[in-house]
């Protein structure tokens, strides 16, 4: 473990951006046939950002959301996340890479069943081999912090929908990740809680200044975003700053 | 400490992942848990048949441990005689030597005034044969050998009737002694023996070593001194003992039961080669199992495994928590499979299983009497060894499942429905 560490201590921290793409395209075989889904994409997202991937289904968000998080490799062009390469990874490395700098939320929670809030929240403190009093500590005041205090001891089986996307949200930043990739956060949430969880996403963002890249075609995600990236076709369709 | 801690939490997540399905773990836990059973009780059962006829073999055949002059084991050439002079006295002082049987064996043929049958002439010391010799264990005290010269014989029970002899009638015995001349021999029908076995019954003739001698032209002379141990762990430490004691006599020879009696020791190798094969099967039905339910354990989680992988575990990582997943079933499975064992063995040792009500009639094997109720005894060494193959088995058969887990690819597993 302490190897692991050292291989992410070692990247640059001050890199600018922090996420950058450059001529990134991926294609997937499908049966004989190859299926472009991201295709030259050329972009450069800013620490600290609040970023959603926009566009309708099969625009490619999802795809470059998992380029992003070294989920998937791409077939052409480079992704750098905090200055480093991360086509330069070994798998190993990469799933350390993850561990220690990248937070994800997905759209179904993907909550681990046998384990309950809590556990499923310090899942990556675990990994990272973080003693249990700390992990306790921290997960108590990221409960606290995210409304779900009291929570910790039931299983995902016995949380509401929005309970749980916010225990899957602790669990993204509960190793302090520099980006949390959310894909499509909202789809599976009613308006309110929808609402309550952009809100408190917002919140993390400006208090603590973690960066957010979203996945999605909510226009409520879309609406709270500062930024909007649409994509159509895997291509870059527009780049635009708004005030949300 | 940090692994330390991790590993134990791996435990943990092993542990509730295998009662996520609860019929399947208890079905993979009782299907390992019924063969450690069924190889620690039937090889309990067979070791103790094994070790009730290598006993009654011993006793009434070469002992645990038998001296023989040359290579009178192998060729019976009746010529092969010595003088034991103080051996018998000097191994009976040996630790854990329970009793030694000086015998002498001749062929011949005796002859009442109806019949005449080939015979084995077996010259016995009536007192230390009558102590350890199963084929004596029935007789009547007045059946028995008086005296080591004497003139009583006792027959096989067929060979009696073969001669239309009854007890109290006289018959000969004539056989060719050390110069080539015909010796014969007056005795009396003393008592008779029913051993079960055909040709040990079709020709046995039982009388005094020193009569025997006499006749060979030989006093004194013996064929064999036959060492009966307290147990049969026991040759390991009496064999050199003895091996130690012949070796100013370079003629004798220190001869183990397995190779005085190759007939019961190759029966025995027989019979456990196939009990082994059975185990094997056994053993690789189970494994087939647990690979079946652990690969279905891992294709049902793809999903779960890709998240997992997505949140920063390796793929090691997760190929460790398959295999401990393996490794806590089996370890159930050894504990739940032990006790099961040991019940079936402690019933097999206490009440055994009487085949008397199959087989009324006693059985032959290997060349002894097979006793009618199989018991068992405790091998506690071999029980601890399965149980512990049986853990090994059920991480082998999960390394496949682990790897195709450690071969997921995160981006495509959170695609898998």
């Amino acid at each position: 473990m302490s190897d692991d560490k050292s291989a992410v201590e070692n990247l640059p921290e001050s890199s600018r951006p922090l996420i950058q793409l450059a001529d990134l395209t991926k294609i997937y075989p499908h049966g004989t046939q190859k299926v472009t889904a991201v295709i030259g994409l050329d972009l450069s997202i800013e620490p600290g950002a609040f970023a959603v991937l926009a566009g309708p289904s099969g625009s490619g968000k999802t795809t470059v959301l998992n380029l992003i998080g070294g989920l998937d490799r791409p077939t052409r062009g480079t992704v750098r996340l905090g200055g480093r390469d991360l086509g330069t990874l070994s798998a190993r490395d990469l799933a350390d890479f993850r561990l220690h700098r990248i937070g994800f939320i997905f759209q179904a929670y993907n909550l681990i069943p046998v384990l309950t809030a809590a556990e499923n929240a310090e899942f990556t403190l675990m990994l990272q081999g973080t003693p249990k009093p700390e992990r306790a500590r921290k997960i108590a005041a990221l409960f606290d912090q995210l409304g779900i205090a009291g929570l910790g001891d039931r299983r995902p089986g016995d949380l509401s929908g929005g309970q749980q996307q916010r225990v899957a949200i602790a669990r993204a930043m509960a190793a302090g990740p520099a980006v949390i990739l959310a894909d499509e956060p909202t789809a599976n949430l009613d308006s309110k809680t929808a609402e309550d969880l952009l809100e408190l996403m917002r919140r993390i963002n400006a208090e603590q200044g973690t960066t957010f890249l979203f996945s999605s075609h909510d226009p409520r995600v879309i609406s709270h975003a500062r930024r909007v990236i649409s994509l159509r076709d895997g291509r870059l369709e527009s780049d635009q700053r708004q005030n949300s | 400490m940090t692994a330390d801690l991790f590993d134990r939490e791996l435990l943990k997540l092993a542990w509730r992942n295998l009662w996520r399905n609860r019929r399947r773990t208890l079905i993979t836990v009782a299907a390992l848990s019924f063969s450690v059973m069924l190889v620690q009780a039937f090889h309990n059962l067979s070791f103790g048949v094994y070790a009730r006829m290598v006993d009654s073999g011993v006793r009434a055949g070469s002992g645990h441990i038998a001296v023989y002059r040359g290579d009178y084991a192998s060729s019976r050439d009746e010529k092969l005689s010595f003088d034991p002079g103080p051996l018998p006295a000097e191994v009976a002082r040996l630790d854990r030597v329970e009793r030694v049987l000086p015998r002498v064996y001749l062929p011949g043929l005796a002859q009442s005034s109806r019949e005449s049958r080939g015979i084995l002439l077996t010259g016995v010391d009536p007192d230390a044969e009558r102590a350890v010799n199963p084929f004596l264990k029935n007789l009547p005290p007045d059946r028995m050998l008086r005296t080591p010269d004497g003139r009583d014989a006792i027959l096989g029970n067929r060979l009696l009737k073969e001669l239309k002899l009854e007890v109290g009638q006289k018959f000969v015995v004539t056989l060719q002694s050390r110069g080539g001349e015909l010796v014969s021999e007056l005795f009396r029908v003393r008592g008779t023996v029913a051993t079960g076995i055909k040709d040990i019954d079709q020709s046995l003739i039982m009388v005094g070593r020193e009569r025997a001698a006499a006749m060979m032209g030989a006093p004194g002379e013996i064929h064999e001194l036959a060492v009966v141990l307290t147990d049969a762990e026991a040759d390991r430490q009496v064999g050199p003992a003895l091996e130690k004691l012949v070796a100013r006599r370079p003629e004798l020879h220190v001869v183990p039961w397995e190779t005085a009696m190759p007939n019961l020791a190759n029966a025995i190798k027989l019979d456990y080669a196939s009990q082994k094969f059975i185990f094997v099967i056994i053993l690789l039905i189970v494994t087939i199992g647990v690979i079946n339910s652990q690969l279905m354990s891992v294709m049902e989680r793809i999903r779960e495994f890709g998240v997992i992988l997505a949140v920063g575990a390796t793929p090691g990582r997760l190929r460790l928590l398959v295999l401990t997943e393996a490794l806590v079933l089996g370890l159930l499975a050894l504990v739940c499979g032990s006790i099961l064992g040991s019940l079936a063995t402690w019933y097999l040792v206490a009440h055994g299983i009487n085949l008397q009500t199959f087989l009324p009639e006693s059985l032959e094997f290997g060349g002894v009497v097979f006793e009618p109720v199989l018991r068992a005894v405790w091998d506690l060494r071999w029980m601890f060894q399965i149980a512990l193959y049986v853990l090994i088995l059920c991480l082998l058969a999960s390394l496949y499942p682990a790897i195709k887990a450690g071969r997921i690819t995160p981006a495509e597993a959170m695609r898998h429905v």
